[in-house]
């Protein structure tokens, strides 16, 4: 049991820039997380280009549980849990494909791609017509909603719309998925993996922590991979977005010479012009050098330059309390010049996802963590959050939410716990 | 037709090889490669009936200049990931020897089972796959012109791909 005090204490000492490290590796903390968080919160699963067609669908997980993430013969893209009806069997067990039904292999109940229930074996012989098969369709999850194509899935029913929910989080998503008129494409399938890390740590660090660059990723600078200045990340805005939803848009600074627009080739830049809903986005992209962030609680995104720009979304699917599933997607816009997505996708492979230059070495400190994280000691250790505390919001910032004038600094961190405990310790996340 | 001579060749070349790798002589497993090599460890997915190997997404696509840059970024001292180096172990089993389109290349085919252990966990990580190589002689020597490791995971089971399989 957690003992009595223990979550109202951190409640006030995250507050106070301070957090215990025993949250990152504790069977209790990740029992409610489940049940208050990945059961509630609205949890990316797919890209709508993954799932083009009516009958396809992507196998996907909300926490720890199996979904088929499915758009249906009436083009309604659906998730349905992996279970059937009858007697809860796993129904699909490939990651992906095309169908019309899924049939189950222990009595061969069978449904449509709308979940419907469609066949019973000995339907007649065997439950006599009293069998209400309008009854026994496939579940679905009550919240199956899209933002430019990302699709999110929430298990709670009282939950708002994906809209309200993502909040002022749309203004900054809008710089990565509105460039072009014809989307986004996910280019092959997410690379997975899974490491002994505690998934909180990369959702914090993709929301907050551009003060890593710096040492983590020392040998990128060293090799010339990543801008000349090994403080190169600090230059920036740090902002939180609302509803925990937070993200850092570095600037470029006046020494380094990096090309505007993060150095997308020309069509690019000129479709964003006409495509961004508004002319202040389009002033911010010309100075951005990154972009890296987190859609509370799990769903993070990066956009750099190294020095070819790439797009990467990640999911950190919750395994345990020590256990992370890491799954990486890698995206382009679909009308970009091929020679362009190509040079994409190759610094994408070499610098994150499996074995991602950088990547790798995040990946060693999020272990070295959670790997200090599970026992007494760590129950009552306490860690720094308080980079740039003293910083004041800038006022003249156009998007929403509240930004600092320099983004290394860790209120994004405090943000995203604020937000997390807020999960844990509501009956009603919603009120 | 594969002489035992010349398979005995590819088996020497194969285990030389991994010998390298596993001692951490990286400058010297870069000379065993030809100057357009392509190195790469495609994305697998479990499909309905067979496993299907994504035609467009990899965990490692490589040439030799990014294989020169992966290797010049673990002689730095912040290569964290590798530092202090893991500890590697290549099985290789299985070899079979193939024709090539050229009469100085053959194909090679091979199981791989790699196992790792880093720093004082007893746990050690393990992945396998099959090789399929492409060797090609060059001035008398064999060099590794191509490799295609296809992997035995959908969900690859170690922390990261920061060793070379």
């Amino acid at each position: 049991m957690l003992e009595q005090g223990f979550l109202k204490e951190l409640g006030e000492k995250i507050e106070q820039g301070i957090a215990i490290l025993r949250i990152y590796n504790d069977p209790e903390i990740y029992e409610l997380e489940r049940k208050r968080i990945f059961a509630r919160a609205y949890i990316f699963v797919a890209h709508e280009s993954e799932i083009p067609q009516p009958g396809d669908y992507v196998v996907r997980y909300v926490g720890d549980e199996s979904y088929i993430v499915i758009r249906g013969e009436d083009g309604r893209i659906r998730a349905l849990f992996n279970a059937c009806r009858h007697r809860g069997m796993r129904l699909c067990r490939s990651e992906k494909g095309q169908a019309k039904t899924f049939l189950c292999p222990y009595h061969g109940w069978t449904y449509r791609n709308t979940g419907e229930l469609i066949g019973v074996p000995a339907e007649k012989e065997a439950y006599g017509g009293r069998l209400d098969k309008a009854k026994w369709g496939l579940y679905e999850a009550p919240h199956v909603e899209s933002y430019n194509g990302l699709i999110f899935v929430s298990l709670d029913p009282r939950a708002p719309s994906l809209k309200e929910y993502l909040g002022g989080m749309t203004w900054y998503l809008d710089l990565l998925t509105r460039r072009s008129s014809a989307g986004l494409e996910v280019i092959g399938a997410p690379q997975r993996w899974v490491v002994d890390v505690n998934w909180k740590l990369p959702a914090e660090n993709f929301s907050s922590d551009a003060y890593h660059t710096l040492m983590t990723h020392r040998s990128l600078v060293q090799l010339g991979m990543a801008p000349s200045d090994p403080q190169f990340a600090m230059y920036g805005t740090h902002i939180s977005a609302g509803n925990g939803h937070a993200l850092g848009i570095g600037f470029i600074p006046e020494h380094l010479p990096l090309p505007p627009f993060l150095g997308y080739p020309e069509p690019v830049i000129n479709a964003l012009k006409r495509n961004y809903p508004s002319e202040a986005q389009v002033q911010v992209a010309e100075k951005m050098q990154f972009w890296h962030g987190t859609v509370f609680p799990n769903l993070s995104l990066l956009n750099a330059a190294l020095p070819i720009p790439f797009l990467t979304f990640r999911v950190w699917r919750p395994m345990g309390p020590n256990r992370t599933e890491i799954w990486s997607w890698f995206l382009v816009e679909r009308d970009a010049p091929e020679d362009f997505k190509r040079r994409s996708y190759e610094t994408y492979v070499h610098t994150f996802g499996t074995s991602g230059v950088f990547e790798q070495d995040d990946v060693e400190i999020w272990r070295g963590i959670t790997a200090m994280a599970g026992g007494p000691t760590a129950e009552r250790f306490e860690l720094n959050f308080q980079l740039g505390m003293h910083f004041q919001p800038d006022p003249t910032w156009p998007g929403p939410g509240t930004a600092l004038p320099l983004d290394y600094a860790e209120r994004n961190e405090r943000v995203w716990l604020r937000e997390w405990y807020r999960y844990l310790v509501s009956e009603n996340p919603w009120q | 037709m594969i002489s035992p001579e010349l398979e005995r060749e590819v088996v020497t070349f194969l285990l030389r090889e991994a010998e390298l790798l596993d001692e951490g002589r990286y400058q010297e497993w870069l000379a065993l490669l030809t100057e357009d090599v392509r190195y790469i460890v495609p994305v697998q997915v479990t499909g309905e009936v067979e496993t299907e190997q994504e035609v467009s997404m990899n965990h490692l696509d490589e040439d030799r200049a990014s294989l020169e840059l992966r290797i010049r970024r673990l002689e730095t001292p912040y290569a964290w990931a590798e530092r202090p180096r893991s500890r590697t172990r290549h099985f290789l089993s299985n070899i079979r020897v193939y024709p090539g389109e050229r009469a100085d290349e053959v194909l090679v085919r091979s199981n791989l089972l790699l196992v790792r252990s880093r720093g004082d966990d007893s746990q050690a990580e393990w992945i396998s796959g099959e090789r399929q190589d492409l060797l090609r002689r060059v001035n008398g020597e064999w060099r590794l012109a191509r490799r295609v490791v296809v992997l035995d995971h959908s969900v690859v089971p170690v922390r990261s791909l920061s060793m070379l399989l």
